[in-house]
């Protein structure tokens, strides 16, 4: 086969057969050890008070009565206990690090004057008992002069609206410049004049919650000037430098652990606050500290998806050809930047003129942050919307278009594979596209109409800087050490078969240590999918040097050990590498009950070589449930004449739960491109992106009507057909 | 959460004696049975009772029981039991239906009947704790705010529906409610037991402070009587009725004899729609029949902005709920 398709694979021993997780006995017999399970020898229990104000100056505020109630040991607030917290607001939202906390001007405390959304902290309690914590929080008098606010990123750029930073509601770039991100190529009006015709339309996308089952938590624990924080964290290296950097400490100072984790979707990289505001009150009070998040806090207090206002307008030939690309774009922030409120998708098609300007708007909301593809599921159901709609107007298969008009391989755009196209063909033809599809949507007789829609992506799975250290004793155990924690990917599990396929000795000869940065090397963290890839391939590099030092000295015997470590830093010599997918959904819609049921459900992913089929066929079936989740039902809403959130929570936000989960049918398309670990290539995030703009598709291919307001909720429908 | 005093009831009359004694004390009470609505508050900060009168501990009023023909269900019944009984799934289906519709089976475990039908509203501004005529201000939030799922019927000043499974079932079979307070018992028809916010707005029922609702009481039905419970939800569980219809019809060869129809989902109480029912008694039901009623039910819909769409899919939910079980063989 051709180097743009890839080779196909070669059997391997471990690799690629479906495992159990090698933690699941402790997972579902309760005894596994998450966070808010930890107990520590004299620990206290902490709580947060938080700001009921979207946005408010804090003139005084009194501790006294809760200093004075038995029990209490440390009360912080923003006087006496605020930590600069990085993470937490970043100049340009990019990829954050040392640098750019030092550029970033619109900083975030642990606890800020003034507050600016409903949630956001305000002091903090450390206490005996969780109730005497919450007790003395009631104690607490807090005098806020209530400032004007705006929930609406529309409303936040207009001059009059208030301003939530000095410099005004568009958030500043990484030159502290308040600029809106700008791509261009080409000329829009070569590329518009060229057109035969021009389409325009506006979508938006809501907040969703990453919605992880497991609340925030956090215990830090101080020996002498050595700080322990056990916390819910998808990356413990990164966390680990972003404690140090915050407390400024030095990182062999802080050690974190996360041994179990029951969720992340992003809502767990980096520190968080409540590692900051533990840490911080657990010095204060000379004793282990465990601060615990309501299900409402985490909600209304971490992040979620930053909501979206998407304009497209878009030119193409008779022949559908797409000749420009404009696009404006304004991503609600919240009152901090956590992240780029980057819009992607239209990097998917092959057009020589795109104007595409995007403007990350802070509001008096809660904060926006990483979500299992961060700016993607968002991004893609507006593009993807905006062009199955012109191919209706075209009278064209939205597949031909698709395939018409995607970006493909060239020579100054090489991947490392690219399967995109066969993505596409392979779910068309097990979703039996030609017949579910309707040409003419909203054609079947009678309340109850289906109709199809599709979408396709491409997400990196690049290579990068990883370590593993492996161990082999007298009893020829193996001990493999990684940095990683299990997010619900099966790290560990992939982990471990990794080292057991290259050293060649079954799985259960392998012990795996994972989630303590005391015990184990750099990682880089569960966040862009890449733990497989980067953290697995220096397993397969520690694996053979331990082979060799094996072959060299043989086995060690009595209390003798063997030790390999390994730091690879590999790159795919200038080429791209993606992995691939396309979605097909069939929905069913009642419109007399404006009920929406998925039918039909076919995901097709090429993900490289398939570690464990079990979990990998799982994470492309979570995430499509999420994608489903966030076209139909999620939202957080708020009163828009007093900016409280109205729904935070399973309940309010309406997530689906297991009954309503549509089965989704997993494909992967296996190919070996001769790079990561045995071909591997990134799954987790991926199977999100496509969900929102393939179901929006099919409701408007069963109903005749284009939807652009996602979620596609009840009384949507009801009223599009009204 | 606020510190609470718990205090066990043996009897009911215990029970009110318990919440008068705490008035009398200048002390706030509430009732728990199961506590699944009631906690929640008091976690949330919505409630703050000094003294929590504590009903597990009342014995005999957590059965259904066999009442010449009809039941007497004791106000302690778990939802779980209710929708498990045996009469009532054989002659009530409605009731059963409606039970196994509510939350989850864990709350269904521990939810009662009498919690069910007297929980608080779940009116989102309550839930955020809004100073609203439902916490003992003097405002409703949701007519110029976010009313999706409010009421199209009987609002004002206060907007929200109520949000009882049993409540719609309870009046379309015609039940009457027992009620104990610290002097005695008295007994209501279901339908008089809820009140409308015209007249009290920061109450759903006519109960007081110190009176507990103790069994409910469904008389007999004809044995050609069909009964059913369809409930629109915005997911598969754990969520209230978006609106929901309580449907009796007494069937004689196709022919509707009589028909109690009750609404949830629409209105601060349950909602009966009488001008549907004369519209059934006595007429063969057909399809162009059950779409007339569908358009009756609807007639007087005073919709808030964002819950519009609550009027064609009343409409629809009528029609093919009484369809459906007219003609079911």
């Amino acid at each position: 086969m051709s180097e743009q398709t890839g080779t196909p694979l070669s059997a391997l021993a471990t690799v690629g057969h479906a495992t159990p997780r090698i933690d699941a006995l402790e997972r579902v017999t309760g005894r596994a050890t998450y966070t808010a399970d930890v107990v520590l020898p004299g620990m206290l229990f902490a709580r947060a008070l938080r700001s009921p104000h979207p946005h408010a100056r804090i003139r005084r505020i009194d501790t006294a009565r809760a200093e004075a109630l038995p029990g209490v040991r440390a009360v912080i607030t923003h006087e006496n206990g605020a930590v600069w917290w990085g993470a937490g607001s970043i100049a340009g939202g990019g990829q954050y690090n040392d640098e750019l906390k030092q550029i970033t001007k619109q900083r975030r405390y642990t606890f800020n004057n003034p507050v600016r959304f409903v949630g956001e902290p305000v002091a903090a309690v450390a206490a005996v008992n969780r109730h005497v914590a919450e007790e003395a929080l009631r104690l607490i008098t807090v005098d806020y002069e209530v400032l004007p606010f705006v929930i609406d990123p529309e409303e936040a750029l207009e001059p009059s609206a208030v301003k939530i930073w000095p410099e005004g509601n568009l958030a500043l770039n990484t030159r502290n410049e308040a600029q809106p991100n700008a791509v261009r190529r080409g000329s829009l009006d070569e590329g518009f004049g060229a057109a035969d015709e021009v389409f325009e339309n506006r979508f938006t996308t809501a907040f969703v919650h990453n919605a992880q089952m497991e609340p925030r938590a956090s215990v830090a624990h101080w020996e002498g000037d050595k700080l322990t924080v056990y916390t819910p964290t998808g990356g413990i290296s990164n966390c680990r430098h972003d404690i140090a950097r915050d407390l400024g400490i030095a990182d062999e100072n802080v050690r974190v652990v996360c041994q179990y984790m029951g969720g992340n979707f992003g809502n767990k990289n980096q520190n968080q606050d409540a590692d900051l505001i533990a840490a911080t009150l657990a010095r204060k009070a000379g004793a282990p500290v465990r601060l615990e998040l309501s299900r409402k806090e985490d909600w209304l207090g971490m992040h979620g998806r930053w909501h979206t206002i998407q304009r497209y307008k878009v030119g193409v030939k008779k022949d559908g050809t797409i000749t420009a690309i404009q696009s404006r774009a304004i991503s609600g922030m919240g009152g901090y930047r956590k992240n780029s409120g980057g819009v992607s998708g239209l990097e998917l098609y092959e057009c020589p003129n795109v104007e595409s300007t995007t403007y990350p708007v802070y509001t008096n909301r809660t904060s926006s942050g990483n979500n299992r593809g961060p700016s993607d599921p968002q991004g893609f159901f507006g593009i993807e919307s905006m062009m199955d709609e012109i191919a209706h107007k075209l009278k064209m298969d939205p597949v031909e278009f698709a395939l018409k008009n995607m970006r493909k391989p060239s020579a100054q755009l090489q991947y490392t594979n690219y399967s995109l196209d066969e993505c596409i063909r392979r779910g068309a033809e097990l979703f039996d596209w030609k017949r579910r599809w309707r040409p003419t949507p909203g054609s079947d007789v009678g309340p109850v109409k289906r109709g199809a829609g599709m979408s396709f992506m491409a997400f990196r799975a690049g290579l990068g800087r990883s370590s593993a250290m492996l161990r082999i004793d007298a009893r020829r155990r193996y001990t493999l050490f990684v940095g990683v924690t299990d997010v619900g990917g099966g790290a560990k599990t992939t982990m471990g078969m990794i080292a057991a396929e290259e050293l060649g000795v079954p799985l259960s000869q392998v012990d795996v240590v994972s989630g303590d940065t005391d015990r184990c090397p750099y990682s880089v963290g569960e966040s862009g999918s890449r733990t497989t890839i980067m953290t697995g391939y220096a397993v397969v590099e520690a694996a053979r040097d331990l082979k060799r030092q094996i072959a060299e000295h043989g086995i060690p015997a009595g209390n003798d050990v063997l030790t390999a470590s390994a730091t690879p830093n590999p790159n795919s010599g200038g080429k791209v590498r993606s992995c691939f997918g396309a979605h097909f959904v069939e929905a069913e819609v009642d419109t007399e009950l404006g009920a929406v049921r998925i039918t039909k459900y076919v995901a097709v992913h090429e993900s490289g070589r398939i570690m464990n089929p079990l979990t990998a066929r799982d994470q492309i079936r979570g995430a499509a449930l999420q994608g489903i989740g966030q076209a139909l039902r999620e939202d957080l809403l708020y009163d828009r004449r007093n900016g409280q959130p109205l729904n935070a929570g399973y309940y309010g936000a309406r997530h689906m739960t297991h009954l309503g989960a549509a089965d989704i049918e997993v494909t992967f398309i296996e190919v070996d491109d001769g790079f990561g670990p045995y071909g591997a290539k990134t799954i987790g995030e991926s199977g999100i992106i496509l969900g929102p703009a393939a179901v929006a598709n099919a409701v408007s291919n069963a109903i005749g009507r284009r939807i652009t307001d996602i979620p596609i909720a009840r009384d949507r429908i009801m009223g599009a057909l009204a | 959460m606020k510190t609470f005093v718990n205090a066990n009831a043996r009897d009911f009359k215990e029970a009110a004696t318990l919440a008068r004694q705490a008035a009398r004390d200048g002390k706030s009470a509430a009732f728990s049975g199961g506590g699944s609505d009631l906690l929640g508050l008091i976690k949330e900060g919505i409630a703050a009772p000094d003294v929590v009168v504590n009903l597990r501990s009342v014995r005999n009023a957590q059965r259904v029981q066999d009442a010449s023909g009809g039941l007497t269900i004791g106000g302690l019944t778990t939802l779980d039991d209710l929708s498990r009984d045996g009469a009532v799934r054989q002659r009530f289906a409605v009731l059963a239906e409606a039970a196994e519709t509510v939350a989850t089976p864990q709350i269904r475990n521990v939810a009662t009947v009498a919690g069910n039908v007297c929980q608080r509203p779940w009116c989102w501004y309550y839930r955020n704790g809004f100073p609203c005529f439902k916490a003992g201000g003097r405002t409703c939030f949701s007519p110029t705010g976010e009313n999706q799922f409010h009421a199209i019927f009987g609002g004002g000043p206060s907007y929200i529906v109520h949000p009882s499974d049993l409540a719609p079932a309870f009046v379309a079979l015609d039940a009457t409610f027992r009620i104990a307070g610290p002097s005695g018992e008295r007994t209501l028809p279901a339908a008089d037991f809820f009140v409308l916010p015209r007249e009290n707005a920061a109450r759903e029922n006519v109960l007081a402070n110190d009176e507990v609702l103790t069994a409910v009481q469904v008389p007999a039905i004809a044995r050609d009587t069909r009964t059913t419970y369809n409930k629109i939800m915005d997911r598969e569980a754990w969520t209230h009725a978006v609106v929901s219809a309580a449907v009796v019809l007494q069937m004689d060869q196709g022919v509707c004899r009589a028909a109690r129809i009750v609404l949830g989902g629409v209105a601060p109480i349950p909602w009966r729609l009488p001008q549907v029912e004369r519209l059934l008694a006595g007429q063969r039901i057909t399809a162009e029949l059950a779409a007339r009623a569908g358009e009756v039910a609807v007639e007087g819909a005073m919709p808030l902005p964002k819950n519009r769409y609550k009027v064609p899919l009343v409409q629809s939910l009528v029609k093919r709920t009484v369809l459906d079980l007219a003609t079911r063989t």
